[in-house]
């Protein structure tokens, strides 16, 4: 197990380095540049010039990227064009362990979600409850997020104000982990909604499958009472399949992190992605897309390494 | 089995009439979290001091430092930290900030501000000449990596005579020197002049500590989420009566909106698509609206390289063509004034309330279309002229609905006279880079131009801006280059504003761009908060007056 760690840790070191260059060659194609934002009377095109020179904007494709590299090998994520000289992984670091709160709760709320309504529609197949959870998720995988956020927010923090409007926590207010948590509740639950769908009618197909099987028949002629037949071991089982989902949310959550955080004034890494990529911040955007690719390469090498630990059958 | 399946479509149908309706309806929010204020009348009640005002805004700054931020998000803190030397009351005339009051030589070569001498930097240090001196050196010395160096160009000298006097002298006359380069903030020459020039714009003054003499004193600024402020108790205007401002970052229109019905902002920016729901606030008590004339305007921009625009009888004739009340009217819901010039009219001074129109005249457009040769040979209801047809295609940025919505709305007037546009909206950077120079890849385009407060049209419509500036659309007039040209030297008020009413006047006819309209600019605030004030182009104007009514 530990040398297929390390083989698959080896493994990714060129992987990143192609999507570095990959991402750099795609970043420059695209037309625009940071000075974009100085469409303003008053700045003159030679101060437009000066900046470009300055940040060496000019140099050929293949020089930039090698000077990129080469900071990024000193651990030095460079400085932010548009946010005048303060380093990259100053924004980022503030940032990001917002985002890493929102994508791991909402990946335990949708665990903890789904997999209960995905047995329990497994068990009580074709039934009222079954029809029901089904619905509720195929309306949560369909209404896009923005919306279920904005309508939440109209509901639950203006309409009957249960929970605050946005932000991580209340202004001015001294630090505690219940202002905390209610005001992750809403952005958690957003961000989960639409994986919650999927996550619940997976759950629900493999926990059918595997309540066909012959060992589960033993189970019960042995006279095991239904609900140890059902999670000793069916869903121990059932939940294979889902576990490979595991590493596959992950970076589906960075990418719906994006709108949950515009909505909620959620002060985290999707928000400055956006706006780095709409002001062609190049040093950050190049951050941002290796962090996302080195998680999505550890989400699925965690994902493999479950995967081993869940089923016996398997072994590296 | 039956039974069920009828349960079954029930159910479906329920969720999905709730679903509709819940997109319909406009429920009344019932908190109480409005504390209802009595509705004073007029402004006897003494303002008291103390409070806290959560200012929620979408934009978010990059940093604090007058002579190198690019974006209003900054500028709009800058001008609660810093003090300029002038700055500009509400009819846009230059009124002392900093100085008390100033001379200016016959010639208009020479400026001398008496500084007032009660000011205090916000760190206790007492404020003189010496820091304008410095201050000003800074875009006019040749390390100096920043966008603002142009602004500074016309100066030769700039010189204290004493602690509280300081003269600039000018390269040559230039009438918005006052308005302008004036305006901008005095920096702390005790904090910064041991900095290399080179890096400044990376000092950690300008986004960790930056000090001022301004009303409001930097506390602290998280990133993404907000700024906070407080009030400088030894402003030299008086205390503020508001104790700390926080400004605090919303990216979404909407949960702006919402935060505010929450109670969780109590000032923002209403944009005009939302005022019927800032007016139903306003209605339950919940807030109040305050409306002024922006000082700005939305505009169609022809492209002179593409053959189809380059006679002026069809520009005239395409404005003509469109009934630019009915856009505000379908568009704006009203929220705005048709424009004609490429001023504004609360420049007053130099703003022309008559230069030639071309009002919604179908005929008339049509007549004009004929004369420049444009006719409907083949009948297939687009005219066309030696072969080629007068179609086109419109150009707007994404992520604005308004200019969307006129995309649509202009190519379904103009199909009327014959003519074809197809609407094209593209992401803001690509837009930018295509329509400017040297790209200039557009027919046509809608846009909007955010104007200074000084009234010089060169920047945009003289000829010399063509090659590399912003007069993307190829306007050249030489008659009116040589005038425009002039204007800025003319430092007499009442000459240069009849020569700008002629420049006007002459752009009018020539219809380089249709002038749509100038549009409003709305805030909302909570109830509680007194005397605030609204300005055009100054945000949060006079925010030390402003009180909070507990």
């Amino acid at each position: 197990m530990i040398t297929y760690i390390i083989r698959r840790i080896l493994v990714s070191i060129p992987l990143l380095l192609g999507i570095s260059i990959l991402s750099f060659l795609i970043i420059q194609l695209a037309p625009g540049d940071p000075t974009s934002l100085f469409l303003d009377p008053n700045i003159k095109p030679e101060d437009r010039e000066a900046f470009i020179e300055a940040y060496g904007l000019n140099d050929p494709v293949y020089i930039q990227y090698f000077h990129w590299l080469w900071q990024i090998l000193h651990g030095n994520f460079g400085q932010s064009l548009i946010m005048h000289g303060i380093p990259v992984s100053e924004l980022i670091l503030g940032r990001l362990p917002n985002t890493l709160l929102l994508m791991v709760s909402s990946a335990v709320l949708a665990f903890i979600i789904s997999i209960p309504f995905g047995v329990l529609s497994a068990t009580k197949p074709y039934t009222l409850t079954d029809y029901t959870v089904t619905t509720a998720s195929f309306i949560g995988v369909a209404t896009p997020s923005f919306w279920i956020g904005l309508v939440l927010l109209m509901f639950f923090a203006v309409k009957f104000p249960i929970f605050p409007s946005g932000g991580v926590a209340t202004l001015n207010a001294p630090f505690s982990i219940w202002d905390r948590l209610h005001h992750l509740i809403l952005p958690a639950f957003v961000l989960a909604a639409s994986d919650m769908a999927g996550l619940t009618r997976y759950t629900r197909s493999s926990m059918l499958d595997v309540l066909r099987q012959d060992y589960i028949r033993t189970a019960r002629a042995k006279g095991f009472n239904s609900r140890k037949v059902v999670y000793k071991h069916g869903l121990r089982n059932a939940l294979i399949p889902v576990v490979t989902i595991v590493g596959l949310i992950i970076p589906s959550f960075i990418g719906g992190a994006v709108v949950v955080e515009n909505i909620f004034g959620w002060p985290g890494i999707g928000n400055l992605f956006l706006n780095a990529a709409f002001q062609r911040d190049y040093p950050v955007i190049m951050a941002l897309t290796m962090i996302s690719a080195t998680l999505v390469v550890i989400g699925n090498l965690i994902s493999d390494i479950l995967y081993a630990i869940i089923d016996p059958r398997i072994e590296y | 089995m039956r039974a069920f399946r009828k349960w079954h479509r029930i159910i479906v149908f329920i969720f999905i009439v709730a679903l509709v309706l819940s997109g319909c309806s406009q429920k009344n929010a019932t908190t109480d979290t409005y504390k209802q204020t009595d509705e004073t009348s007029g402004n006897t009640e003494k303002p008291k001091d103390g409070g806290n005002l959560i200012i929620g805004t979408s934009g978010s700054p990059t940093l604090f430092n007058p002579y190198y931020s690019e974006d209003t998000a900054s500028s709009d803190i800058e001008g609660m930290i810093f003090n300029g030397l002038v700055t500009v009351d509400e009819n846009l005339n230059p009124v002392g900030d900093l100085a008390k009051n100033w001379d200016i030589s016959d010639d208009g070569l020479t400026y001398t501000f008496h500084l007032k001498d009660n000011v205090k930097w916000q760190d206790g240090q007492p404020f003189t000449a010496d820091d304008v001196v410095f201050s000003y050196s800074i875009p006019m010395n040749k390390d100096y990596t920043g966008p603002r160096a142009s602004d500074f160009e016309k100066i030769k000298e700039v010189k204290a005579l004493d602690e509280h006097t300081v003269q600039v002298t000018l390269k040559q006359p230039f009438a918005p020197f006052l308005t302008s380069t004036a305006g901008y903030g005095i920096l702390p020459k005790h904090l910064l002049q041991d900095v290399p020039i080179k890096e400044l714009d990376k000092a950690s003054f300008n986004t960790k500590q930056p000090i001022g003499t301004g009303p409001y004193k930097f506390v602290e600024w998280k990133d993404g989420q907000y700024v906070k402020l407080e009030a400088n108790k030894d402003y030299f205007e008086g205390r503020p009566h508001i104790d700390t401002v926080t400004i605090k970052f919303i990216p979404d229109a909407n949960a702006i909106l919402t935060q505010f019905q929450a109670g969780d902002i109590d000032y923002m920016a209403l944009q005009s698509t939302d005022l019927a729901t800032g007016e139903q606030l306003v209605k339950q008590g919940k807030a109040k609206i305050k409306t002024t004339p922006s000082l700005s305007y939305t505009f169609i921009g022809y492209n002179q390289l593409n053959p189809l625009f380059k006679d002026k009888k069809v520009r005239q004739a395409l404005t003509h063509a469109l009934d630019r009340e009915k856009i505000i009217q379908a568009v704006m819901n009203g929220d705005g004034k048709i424009a004609n010039t490429p001023g504004s009219p609360l420049e007053k001074w130099a703003y022309n309330p008559d230069v030639p129109t071309f009002d919604y005249d179908v005929d008339k457009a049509k007549k004009l279309l004929a004369e420049a040769g444009w006719k409907d040979t083949d009948g297939d209801g687009i005219l066309d002229k030696n072969g080629k047809k007068f179609s086109f295609v419109i150009k707007t940025n994404q992520g604005n609905k308004v200019r969307e919505q006129i995309a649509q709305v202009v190519q379904q007037m103009w199909k009327e006279v014959g003519i074809e546009a197809k609407p094209k909206i593209q992401e803001w950077s690509s837009f930018i880079k295509d329509v400017t120079a040297p790209t200039w890849n557009f027919d046509a385009c809608i846009l909007g131009w955010a104007l200074g407060v000084d009234p010089d049209p060169s920047d945009i419509f003289s000829s010399k801006e063509i090659a590399q500036g912003l007069n993307f659309v190829h306007y050249k007039n030489p008659e009116l280059d040589k005038l425009m040209a002039e204007n800025t030297k003319i430092t007499d008020r009442e000459q240069r504003g009849e020569m700008i009413k002629e420049i006007q006047a002459g752009i009018a006819e020539d219809q380089p761009y249709t002038f749509l309209y100038y549009d409003n600019d709305h805030i909302m605030y909570n109830p509680k908060l007194q005397n605030v004030q609204q300005h055009p182009s100054i945000a949060y104007y006079k925010i030390e007056d402003w009180w909070i009514k507990q």
